[in-house]
Order: C-alpha cells, then structure tokens, then sequence
C-alpha cells in the first residue's frame, strides 16, 4: 500500500543522533511535508533515502521491496529522484548539458541524439529556462539553480521527488512560481512529492499530509491542520528563532 | 577567434608538423618524436585528472608495463614488436582495471596514494628482477619496423598520436565524456541523477591505462633500451606538470604542455635534474595564478572581447 516506506530509521554522526526509531510512509500520488526546526534530522532522512548514507539501523522499502543498501544512483534508477537544500547543479556544465546528464543515466536509453535534445528541451521549457540552454550553470542565480536542480530530477523519470527547502530565499512572487510548478509536477508527470520545508508557510497548504521531526524523532504526523494545532509541535518550533 | 580562422591556423599548424623531418636536424627530429609521446602521456592523463578528477600518479608507472611487457615479449619469444605493442597496452589496461576497482571507490587522496604506491611496487619489480627485466642495466629491445628510420618512426608517432587525440576527442564529446564531466563537477549530485560514479571513473582509468601501455610500448621499440626510469616519478612528474602547465581539462591543454617543456628540457639540460624542479616552481604558479594553464591564457586573451557568457561547449549538445 505504500509506495515509499520507512521502518524505524536511526543515524547518527559521532554523538550526534540525526535520526531516531523514524517511521513514514507515503502513498502513491500523495504530497508529504516533512518540517522541523533546524537540525532536526530532514535532509538526513532524505539523504538516508536516497542512498547518501546508510541508516545505522531500519529499512527503507519501495513498492515493498527493501532498498535500504542500494547506491544513490540504483534507487535513482528505481525511480527515487531528490534536489538538495543548497542547489547543486553541474557548474561547469550547460543547462542543457546538466539535464542530458539525467537522461543518458537513465535505464531506458534514448538512441538518437535528436531525440535526446528534444527530451532535454522539453525539461528546461518545463522550468522556463530554455532561453538558458547554453549557459553555464555556475552563471545562473540561485532561483534559476533551483529550477534546473527541479528539471534535472525529473529528467531521470522519477516516481518519487524528494524536495529539499525549494522555497528557501525565495520571495513571494517567487514561491507563488514555484508552488504552480509542484502542482503541474503532480498532475503532468504524476509524480509522488515528498518535500521539505524549514518554515510552516505555503507547505501546509499544498501537503495532504505532515510529518513534524524534531530532534531526530517523528513527533507528530496528519493533516496540516491537525500538525498545526499540535502543541508537541507549537513547543519544537517555539524554541526556533527563524519561525 | 572565428571559426574558420580557427581552422586554417589548425591547417598550418599541422603542416608544419608534417613536414617536420625535412625541416629538423636528427637530434630535434629525436625530440619531436620524444615530444609526441610526452603528448599521448599528458593527453590520456589529463582523461583522468581533467576530465573525471582522479589524480593518478600511476600513468608513468603503465606506461612502464606497456613498454616492458612488449620488449619482453619480442625479446624472449620472437614476437614482432607490432603485436606485443598490443599485449603491452592489453595488459597495461587490465591492471589498471584492477586497480581502479581496488582503489577508485576510495576516491580523492586514497587513490592519489594508491596509485603512488603501485608505481614504487612497479619501479622496484623492475629494478630487482634482473633475470627478466635487466634490472638498472635496461633491456635490449627489437626495432618496431625491423629497419632503423627516425623519419619513418616520426611518422608512426604521429599517426598514433592522431588517432588518440582524436578518439579522446571523440570520447569526450560523447555521452561517456558528459559523464566523466559531471562526475568531476559534483559526484555526489551525478550519483542522485543515476550516474554509477565507481564505473564511470573505472572505465576513464582502464582506458588511460591501455593508452599509456600502448605510448610506453611505441617510445620503448624507438629507443631500443628500456629502463626503470621509465617508471620513476621524476617521468610521472614530468607527465603531471605538461598536463598542468598547458591546461587541464582541455584537449589541446596537454599537447601545449608537452610541446613547451619538451623543448624546454632541451634548452636546461645543462641544470641536470634541476630542471624537473624548474618545472615544479612553473606548475605551483599555473595552479596559483592561471589555473586554466597556457591554453587557459590564451583563451582569455582571444575571447575577452566576446560575451563571458558564451564559453564553448565541448558537447555535442547544442541549441
Ligand atoms: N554529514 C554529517 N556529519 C555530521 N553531522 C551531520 C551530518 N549531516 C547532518 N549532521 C547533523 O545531524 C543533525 C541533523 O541535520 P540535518 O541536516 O538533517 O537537519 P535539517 O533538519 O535538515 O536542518 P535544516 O533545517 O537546518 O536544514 C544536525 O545536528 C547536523 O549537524
Ligand atoms: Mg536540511
């Protein structure tokens, strides 16, 4: 029933306990949140998720198969894709360049070198940035860097996203853009969201559902307006100042 | 620079390089071929170190492998030269097959150490064992053509040294060199979109191995007498500061490199191995100061004038 599962994740780094006894779930379609104050243990859970790192104990299951000890770029080709917190796109590399990259590392290879442009092109347009196809990428601003991290994902014809803070540093006009963006994400590639957000803002609009980590450990889940009221939730974000 | 200006300076260039026997005297003549192979050298190390980021430090050590494999061959079982070359670079590239499957998951400085370590062990296998390798006496090995020319060797150099370049300029505009690019840029980011990082650098350090099996094979046949020398680090260093000084990361970077400090060489033979420190001072200074290297300066001589922005592609990618 799950399309991407959890079971009791732990990591730590050193003394550092990043992850504790976490379990989640996320159905096909569905667009998860995953909050918490900083620190908390999200982009670790992502990068657990991912492959970046092995989780100390648990499992991780995709479509009920255990994925817990595969490389980033098996579960990428298990139809996992991520963008990071900071954006990190090939620097050196042409936007169009960047998102061929996803495409010739794909399972299903594309033949005809027409055909693989014409694929490229469709994802930059996706994330108006096709006037940008020869520029490099170092040379973008940090709102184009993450649209492209966006198009480079899909490029790779995920199932699952995985969204690191899109939001973060962008202003309103901006996060009304990119909010339009996950939505046609959902509806013309169908793809699962899972997605992180810092702050409780446009997230608790767009999210079905809410997972609140703080400390490492899962300390509320369910819809956005339940989370909110939470006071297990009021009281972790209470001690953080950029709220 | 336009286009076609590019070009037909790319046409002298090369006629002049053709026509060089009948314009050297035979010791220069010597140096070019010398320089042709520092060229197919600095070109299949800069596969690794300037287009997928490894820094090996093994490549001399390969080429050593190709070079001795080959003269042993020729020598104890009578095979023509032109059919050891090959077992020299077969053999060149399965070591390095396996020592990149040893070492390049390690990635960064373990494999800089690793592969310093494989070319001690090869430098002191040579050294030691007499009875096959002549040890410090360097081995006698048969002429590649069976007659001695320096035109006619010049010539075979320089068609091989074509064919390299333009197979790894061929490479590296496919979708393998967009792989091994993206590796460079950011592993962890080429990993997320599907990239299998270990193979992409695994398959870029065989095929640099088997090139340079294949360059140690070639110089050993034209001098006749192969020594461990071929696998010290002075000749690994020599290798590493061509690629810097010309610009890694660039194809014409390493044959720039290695044509300046070829003939450099020539010039400060007299300081003796003071040279190689020469050398070290110039590299220490590219890498500070224009780290892009010969061909890196000159791009920004000739390309100040135009958009920053609109830097060449080396893919085929295009709009
Ligand atoms: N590679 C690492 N090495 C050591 N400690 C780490 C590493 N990655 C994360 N941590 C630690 O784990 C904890 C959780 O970090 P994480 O980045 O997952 O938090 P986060 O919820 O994403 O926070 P933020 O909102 O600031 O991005 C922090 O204490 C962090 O310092
Ligand atoms: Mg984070």
């Amino acid at each position: 029933m799950w399309k991407l599962k959890g079971e009791n994740i732990s990591k730590s780094f050193g003394g550092v306990t990043a992850l504790k006894e976490v379990n989640f779930g996320i159905k096909e379609g569905e667009i998860v949140g995953l909050i918490g104050p900083n620190g908390a243990g999200k982009t670790t859970l992502f990068n657990v998720v991912a492959g970046v790192y092995r989780p100390d104990k648990g499992s991780i299951y995709l479509d009920d198969e255990n994925v817990t000890n595969l490389n980033s770029h098996q579960l990428c080709r298990k139809g996992i894709a991520r963008t990071f917190q900071i954006p990190r796109p090939f620097p050196e590399l042409t936007c169009l360049e960047n998102i061929m990259v996803s495409i010739i590392g794909r399972e299903e290879k594309i033949h005809n070198s027409n055909e693989k442009l014409k694929e490229a092109k469709k994802f930059l347009k996706f994330v108006d940035l096709d006037n940008y196809g020869n520029i490099l990428a170092k040379n973008l601003n940090l709102i184009q860097k993450k649209r492209l991290e966006v198009a480079r994902a899909l490029a790779t014809n995920p199932k699952i996203m995985l969204l690191d803070e899109v939001f973060a540093g962008l202003n309103n006009t901006e996060i009304r853009d990119a909010v339009k963006l996950i939505e046609r994400m959902k509806n013309e590639f169908e793809i699962t969201q899972f997605w992180i957000e810092h702050v409780m803002g446009v997230i608790m609009e767009i999210a079905e559902r809410i997972i609140v980590l703080d400390n490492g450990e899962k300390i509320s889940e369910g819809k956005p307006i339940e989370v909110a009221r939470d006071p297990k939730v009021i009281e972790a974000y209470l001690g953080d100042t950029d709220v | 620079m336009k286009k076609s200006n590019k070009n037909l300076l790319l046409v002298i260039f090369l006629g002049i390089v053709v026509c060089l026997p009948f314009l050297l005297d035979d010791y220069w003549l010597h140096v070019a071929i010398l320089t042709l192979f520092y060229v197919i050298m600095a070109s299949s190390w800069n596969l690794l170190a300037g287009y997928t980021g490894q820094v090996s430090f093994a490549h001399a050590a390969f080429a050593a492998i190709g070079a001795y494999i080959s003269g042993i061959l020729s020598v104890q079982m009578s095979i023509s030269p032109l059919i050891t070359l090959l077992f020299g670079s077969v053999i060149a590239a399965i070591f390095g097959l396996g020592l990149g499957l040893l070492c390049l998951k390690m990635g960064g400085i373990y494999l800089s150490l690793t592969t310093l370590g494989f070319s001690e062990i090869v430098h002191i296998i040579i050294k030691n064992e007499y009875e096959i390798t002549r040890g410090t006496m360097g081995l006698e090995v048969p002429n590649l053509l069976g007659f001695y020319s320096k035109t006619a060797y010049f010539y075979i150099m320089l068609l091989v040294t074509f064919i390299i370049i333009f197979f790894l300029a061929k490479l590296i505009k496919s979708d393998h060199g967009l792989k091994f690019k993206s590796v460079l840029n950011d592993e962890l980011a080429a990993s997320s979109i599907g990239i299998d990082t270990v193979k992409v650098r695994v398959i870029a350090f065989t095929i640099s191995s088997a090139i340079a099996g294949f360059a140690g094979g070639l110089y050993g046949h034209y001098l006749l007498l192969i020594t461990p020398e071929m696998s010290s680090l002075s000749q690994m260093f020599m290798i590493l500061a061509m690629t810097i000084i010309g610009g890694m990361g660039t194809l014409s970077g390493p044959i720039a490199g290695a044509v300046f400090l070829q003939v450099l060489s020539e010039y400060i033979r007299i300081f003796g191995k003071f040279h190689l420190l020469l050398f070290g001072v110039i590299s220490l200074l590219v890498i500070k100061f224009a780290p892009g290297g010969i061909v890196g300066l000159y791009r920004k001589i000739t390309q100040s004038k135009t958009d920053p922005l609109k830097i060449e592609t080396q893919s085929k990618y295009d709009y």
